[in-house]
Order: C-alpha cells, then sequence, then structure tokens
C-alpha cells in the first residue's frame, strides 16, 4: 500500500514562554527532523518536551520563533487543518469511550469528509498494520487491554495517512512486558511506513531503543545535545547528558543492537517421534549441547532433557520449557534482561512467524559487551567496571 | 387563598349530607356500598365505576409534566453550554437557578396569579423553573466530567470546539445529564399535583376536591407513582438505547 510522504520538521529557535511564568518552558529550541526519521524528545519531568512536541501541531502556541512541517511555517497554518494531517498519539490513549473501535479509527477521516468505503476500507487496511483482530472492529475501547488499545491509537493517527506523527509517551501507561513488544512491533510498522515521528518519553532506554536521533533537553527547555544514541552513549556532550544516559552506557549500548544483527549459535534440531540415536549423533560437537525439540514448522516447544533422550524415540512433551524465546527483532538489552530472568544459558530466537532462527546464549553477550565493536570509542573503556 | 377556602368550604358542606368529605351529588348513588359509606381503605368497586373521573386528569398531569420538563431541559441545557464555555457565567447561573428552587410551590403559584391568571402557564412556569437547578447542574457535572485525555485527542486530531462538544463532551456527558433529567421528572410529577392551586388542573383536582375519602387519596397516590415510573422507565431504556457503549462497559 502506498504511504503519503513523510515530512520533514524543523524547530528553528522555537520558544514557548506561558503567560506568568518567569522562565521560558521551551527555549530558542533549534532540532531538525528528516522526513521519515524517528525523533525522541527525552528529559527529566519539567523539561518541557512535551510542551516542544505539542508547539508542532499547535496544541501549544508558539511564543517565539517558529516550527516548519515540510517546509512550511506551523503559524500560517489553520491549527484545525494542520493537526488533521499530523497523527497524534497520548499515552492515556484518548480513545473515546462512547466510539467503537472502528469509529475511533475513522475520527480523522471523518472530519476529512471521506466516503464511507474508502473510510471503511481503511479502518480493515489499519487494523491489519497494527496487528489487530479485525473482530475488535465493533466493540468499545473499554473492552481491549492496555496493550490494545494502544494500537488502536496508533492506528487511528495513522488512519488519514499523515506525513508526521506525534506520539507523547504512548507506551508509558503499558506494563514492561508489553511494552518491549509494542516498541518492536511499533519499529517494524515504522520500517514499513516511514513516518516523520516526534516521540516523548521520560525514558532514557526507551529513547536508545526507538529514536533514530534523540534530543535530550535539561529543565526550562534547553537542549542539551541532539545527536544518534551511538552518539549519546559514546560521546556524550556534558556532564547533565552524561548522568541523563547513566553509568551503565556500556549495557546501555546493547539497546542499539538487535538479536538479528548478531551470530547466533545452531542448537541440534529434533523432531518429533525422530530416533533419540540420531538426535544424540548431532550434540557431539555441537555450539549448543542440547537438542531443541521443534514442530513440523520450525517452531521451538521445547529443550530435550538427558531423560528425554534416554528413551528410544523423541517424545512429544519435553521435559524443559522453551522459555525465554526471542524475537529475532528485539534489541540486545531487552532479550539479555529475558534470558536472566529465566536463569537459563540459552534461548531460541525466532523470526516473526515464530519459526526458531538460532540459539542466543549468555556467552555471545559477554563476548560481544567485551568486543571491539562494544568499546570501540576510549568513552567505554573507561566507563568499563573493573572486574 | 380564595381557591383554598372555596375547596373546604365544599368539603364542609358535604360533610351533613353523606361520608365525611364526600359531596351530596356522589354519595346517593353509592349509599347501598358499605364501602364508600365507611370510607375503606380502598374500594375496588367504586373504583371501577369511577375510573373515567381520573383519567382526564391524569392526561392533564402529563401535559403539564411535559410541557415543564421539556421546557426546563431545554433552557438548562442551552444554559450549560453556554456557561460551559464561558465559565464566569457559572457561578451565578447556579445561583439564579438557586434561588428560583429554593421558593415555595404554593407562593410561586400566588405570586404569578395576578401576572398570568388561573390556567397551565402559572403552574408550568414555577414546575419550569425548577427544573431548571437540577439539570443545569447535573449537565454541568456530566461536563466536566469527560476524560481530559478524550478531550485533547479530539483537539489534538483536529476537531472544533463545536465538534468536540458534539461529537466528544456531549455524548459522554450524557449519563450524567439523564440523572438530572430523571430526578426533575420524578420531582416535577410529584409537585404537579400542586398544579390545581394555579388552576392548571391534573391529579391534584380529584385529590383535593375529596381528601378524606380513602379510596380517591389512594387512587390519586396510585396513578401518580405509576406516571412517575413509567416516564422514568421509558427514559431509562431510551439511554440504554442510545449508549450502547454503557452496557458493553458494565458487562
Amino acid at each position: 500500500m502506498g504511504h503519503a510522504e513523510a515530512l520533514s520538521v524543523a524547530f528553528q529557535k522555537a520558544t514557548k514562554v506561558y503567560p506568568g511564568a518567569d522562565h521560558p518552558a521551551v527555549n530558542e529550541l533549534e532540532v531538525d527532523v528528516p522526513a521519515g526519521e524517528i525523533c525522541v524528545f527525552v528529559g527529566p519531568s519539567g523539561c518541557g518536551k512535551t510542551t516542544a512536541m505539542r508547539m508542532v501541531n499547535r496544541m501549544v502556541d508558539i511564543t517565539e520563533g517558529d516550527i516548519l512541517v515540510g517546509g512550511t511555517s506551523v503559524r500560517e497554518r489553520s491549527p484545525s487543518d494542520l493537526r488533521r494531517e499530523i497523527g497524534y498519539v497520548i499515552q492515556q490513549t484518548g480513545l473515546f469511550p462512547h466510539r467503537t473501535i472502528a469509529q475511533n479509527i475513522a475520527t480523522v477521516p471523518g472530519l476529512l469528509g471521506w466516503d464511507g468505503d474508502r473510510v471503511e476500507a481503511r479502518v480493515r487496511t489499519l487494523l491489519q498494520l497494527v496487528s489487530l483482530d479485525p473482530e475488535l472492529a465493533d466493540r468499545f475501547p473499554a473492552q481491549p487491554s492496555g496493550g490494545q488499545q494502544q494500537r488502536v491509537g496508533v492506528a487511528r493517527a495513522l488512519a488519514a495517512d499523515p506525513g508526521v506523527m506525534l506520539m507523547d509517551e504512548p507506551f508509558g501507561a503499558v506494563d514492561p512486558i508489553n511494552r518491549e513488544r509494542l516498541q518492536n512491533e511499533f519499529l517494524r510498522l515504522q520500517a514499513e511506513v516511514q513516518k516523520t515521528i516526534l516521540f516523548v518519553t521520560h525514558d532514557i532506554d526507551e529513547a536508545i531503543k526507538m529514536g533514530d536521533r534523540d534530543a535530550i533537553l535539561r529543565e526550562g527547555g534547553i537542549l542539551a545535545q541532539y545527536a544518534t544514541p551511538a552518539e549519546l552513549l559514546m560521546a556524550p556532550a556534558d556532564d547533565f547528558v552524561e548522568d541523563f544516559v547513566g553509568a551503565d552506557r556500556a549495557l546501555k549500548r546493547l539497546a542499539l543492537l538487535r538479536v538479528a544483527d548478531i551470530d547466533l549459535w545452531k542448537a541440534p534440531l529434533a523432531f518429533v517421534g525422530q530416533a533419540t540415536a540420531e538426535v544424540r549423533a548431532k550434540l557431539e560437537g555441537a555450539e549448543v549441547p542440547h537438542a531443541l525439540l521443534v514442530d513440523s514448522e520450525r517452531r521451538p516447544l521445547g529443550w530435550l532433557s538427558e531423560t528425554d533422550l534416554q528413551q528410544e524415540l523423541v517424545p512429544a512433551t519435553p521435559d524443559i520449557s522453551p522459555e525465554p524465546v526471542i524475537d529475532r527483532d528485539d534489541v540486545m538489552r531487552d532479550a539479555l534482561s529475558d534470558v536472566l530472568q529465566h536463569e537459563t544459558m540459552y534461548a531460541p530466537v525466532v523470526d516473526a512467524e515464530g519459526r526458531i532462527g538460532g540459539v542466543l546464549s549468555v556467552e555471545i553477550i559477554s563476548e560481544f559487551l567485551g568486543s571491539k565493536e562494544a568499546l570501540s570509542e576510549e568513552h567505554a573503556a573507561v566507563e568499563r567496571p573493573t572486574e | 387563598m380564595t381557591v383554598l377556602a372555596a375547596k373546604s368550604l365544599m368539603v364542609a358542606d358535604a360533610a351533613n349530607k353523606c361520608a365525611p368529605g364526600l359531596p351530596a351529588n356522589f354519595c346517593h348513588h353509592h349509599e347501598t356500598t358499605g364501602c364508600v359509606a365507611g370510607n375503606g381503605l380502598f374500594c375496588f368497586g367504586w373504583a371501577a365505576d369511577n375510573f373515567d373521573r381520573y383519567v382526564g386528569p391524569f392526561f392533564r398531569h402529563f401535559e403539564i409534566v411535559a410541557i415543564s420538563v421539556v421546557a426546563g431541559f431545554v433552557i438548562a441545557l442551552a444554559l450549560a453550554l453556554y456557561s460551559h464555555r464561558h465559565r464566569a457565567l457559572v457561578p451565578p447561573l447556579l445561583g439564579a437557578t438557586g434561588v428560583l428552587y429554593t421558593i415555595p410551590s404554593v407562593a410561586f403559584f400566588f405570586l404569578l396569579l395576578p401576572i398570568t391568571g388561573l390556567g397551565l402557564w402559572t403552574a408550568v412556569i414555577p414546575l419550569t423553573a425548577y427544573t431548571l437547578q437540577i439539570i443545569y447542574r447535573n449537565t454541568l457535572a456530566g461536563l466536566a466530567n469527560v476524560p481530559a485525555d478524550a478531550k485533547d485527542a479530539g483537539r489534538g486530531m483536529g476537531m472544533s470546539e463545536r465538534q468536540l462538544l458534539r461529537r466528544v463532551e456531549l455524548p459522554l456527558a450524557t449519563p450524567e445529564i439523564v440523572a438530572g433529567l430523571r430526578i426533575a421528572i420524578v420531582s416535577t410529577v410529584a409537585i404537579a399535583t400542586l398544579a390545581f392551586l394555579a388552576g392548571a388542573g391534573g391529579l391534584g383536582d380529584p385529590l383535593y376536591a375529596q381528601p378524606t375519602f380513602k379510596t380517591n387519596i389512594i387512587m390519586v397516590g396510585v396513578l401518580t407513582i405509576a406516571m412517575a415510573l413509567i416516564l422514568d422507565l421509558i427514559v431509562v431504556l431510551a439511554q440504554r438505547f442510545a449508549m450502547p457503549w454503557q452496557r458493553a462497559r458494565s458487562r
């Protein structure tokens, strides 16, 4: 499906002073967001990140300076027209409880006066795009879970195919496990739709994971650094950024890397009903010293124990659960945390269809942490914890 | 005061002829029935024979209630919507509708009598005034309780203030608006039994014509309660039909 052209967003000394306030909430902000990139505004509370974002669609009016969307000043646009061209996602979802999910998604197309057939087709496409069951279309938003509600929120923001999306802590109210999944899903979605996205969060880990570039703001709405996550981690501009990014920068760098980007290990695969002798033979000299039972679609079912392998044929129910199963689109930091939580050494890595692609081991991760890749800059070496 | 005096004279006069409180022309058909003569708790035979004398007042009562509540609802809603966007008007409007609400109904009727004379409007004006406070207050509360994130999302997607009001705020405020409407209906049905004092008729007419005849009192009471319940039920059913998301939520 075709998508509208993404638009660049340029903050030009954009300043906001609230009436009666002594200091600006956003102070001469200069940020250029190239079309199709995710820019994360991150900083402590009171740093003006949400205000900065809301100036783009004029939910907050600019006091001084300007913001150009696609080269046109937002000050020259009528707020209603501007907002209908900019997707808007907020933390509490802001879904309308009295409208069905389909009606919620169709809000902006409705305001733009699309005809019924076009709206209906669009809603169907969007439900699929955000991996929501089409059955949900006629339900009310109070019914689905928090994660699904936020998917509806994203679908609603994408409805009229905007060139820019504003997302204010979109995954802030979701539990950590679902947040990780939603983040991965959103990155996959973004790879497809390639919108220009302004994303607000207070969570530096989320900023590192989600942003093509991160704008770190400090109190008073002053830009501390605008750089790619890798630059932020390796060359923080000042003490504030260094503090904000945190002492565990080497670990954080794991968030820059996807599981799919590294060389995984291979485990001997076993199928139900196979002779265990064959499996035992494959185990000799294998990278992973355990056999992984998979179904006919090569989806992991579990690890075979010694007792499993004592039998003549491979049993259908293995002794050891395959958990955690890692998504190959996960970032390494999340994968490591999953592995550590399950107190295991190995975790199967699967693709979007759930098929096995390799095995992640704790050893791979620790090798990576000690490798040149992770420590390529002097800063990192200094930060390295003494052993 | 003249109306009350006339009523009590009639009652006193009737007392000589048959059971206390019954007019003379009323008793001679029924002298044989012990129930009516003895003013029993509820005389079914008499009630069945005389049901038609309540039909007219019942519909007149309904007419008074309907006009008052509809007029009150329209005025209060308009005031609430206007002051929702002009917050400075809220305290004076709450005060004004509150003052109207505190005027005793009988006094209100007699205050209006010299201006509007005996008749429907002398009853409808006070009854309308009483509904204002209830509906106005509830509508404001309903609008104030609309989730801030829904309003923010609506504005952020490019709704005008009018579109936001119609598509988001009013529907979400409806449960509280309807709650106010229900209180207004039930209290108006009750107060309208005094509308006969304004010369407007209604179920107060038969009630005060024979205020000591128990069967009569019970008939009027039952009809008044029935009207309140039926109107309330209609509103509840309409609300359930119009707001499916509420059913979905409570399921």
